[in-house]
């Protein structure tokens, strides 16, 4: 499996200026939350648990960023899968 | 009493989905009331409540970009949960035997059906998250949905190890 380990929340490359985000919610299980991170972008356990826990604890985390085009795939794949998922133009918008 | 064996287990060729007839029978029964929901032309009021955490808002801050989001995504997201309840009704009809792509379907028709149950039962709502109005613990409601828990935790475990 290729693992990406991008430094996402330091890092937004300025073409791809959209952020993805997953919101804490009650129903998703943090099991499930952290599989289906693994499973869509590749993320290693360990990523994908620090991302899960960034979503528990602080409300949200960036899991992906990308063209508008990559993160509403991303975003679309994330409804698929049932999470809280939104995404935004990162920075001040143009 | 028998060793418990967990409802979904990793086998040579793929993953078993082992439920037994009761349960079979109720998933599919859930199951089918989803897709009625789903395809439902004229949904009331009530029914498109049910529905609110299967379609999420992707634009929170752009009504027009939401607009366009959910013009072209909703369809397609209607589909993609048609075709995962089509993947389970195939499962558990049959053998039980499935891929691990078809794995991850029966899991995301069964976090569809949490979700649908979750919002019934106000645990959606509740701002002290992983807690639920107590007058709803006991209902039928939360039953199921305290039991789908239980299952989707048995399949990411299945397909994680």
């Amino acid at each position: 499996m290729e693992v990406m380990d991008p430094d996402l929340d330091q890092q937004i490359a300025p073409d791809h200026p959209w952020i993805v985000l997953v919101w804490n919610d009650p129903v998703n299980l943090m099991s499930y939350v952290t599989f289906v991170l693994q499973k869509l972008f590749g993320y290693s356990l360990e990523k994908a648990t620090e991302l899960m826990l960034g979503v528990h604890n602080d409300g949200k985390a960036v899991v992906a960023n990308g063209t508008r085009e990559q993160a509403e795939m991303h975003v679309f794949r994330l409804h698929e899968h049932g999470l809280w998922a939104t995404m935004e133009k990162d920075g001040p918008s143009t | 009493m028998s060793r418990f064996k967990s409802p979904v287990r990793r086998k040579a060729d793929g993953f078993i989905i082992d439920l037994g007839a009761d349960e079979t029978g109720l998933v599919l029964r859930l199951i089918g009331e989803l897709r009625a929901l789903l395809t439902d032309p004229r949904p009331s009021t009530e029914a498109e409540a049910l529905l609110v955490r299967l379609f999420p808002v992707a634009h929170p801050d752009d009504e027009k970009l939401e607009a366009e989001y959910q013009r072209w995504m909703r369809s397609e997201l209607i589909q993609s949960k048609l075709a995962a309840i089509a993947i389970v009704e195939d499962a558990l009809e049959g053998d039980g035997v499935v891929d691990e792509a078809r794995l991850m379907a029966v899991m995301q028709a069964i976090n569809s059906l949490r979700l649908v149950l979750g919002t019934m039962v106000g645990v959606i709502d509740d701002p002290d998250l992983d807690e639920v109005d107590p007058t709803y613990v006991e209902s039928p409601e939360y039953g199921l949905y305290s039991y789908l828990s239980w299952l989707l935790e048995h399949c990411v475990r299945a397909v994680s190890h």
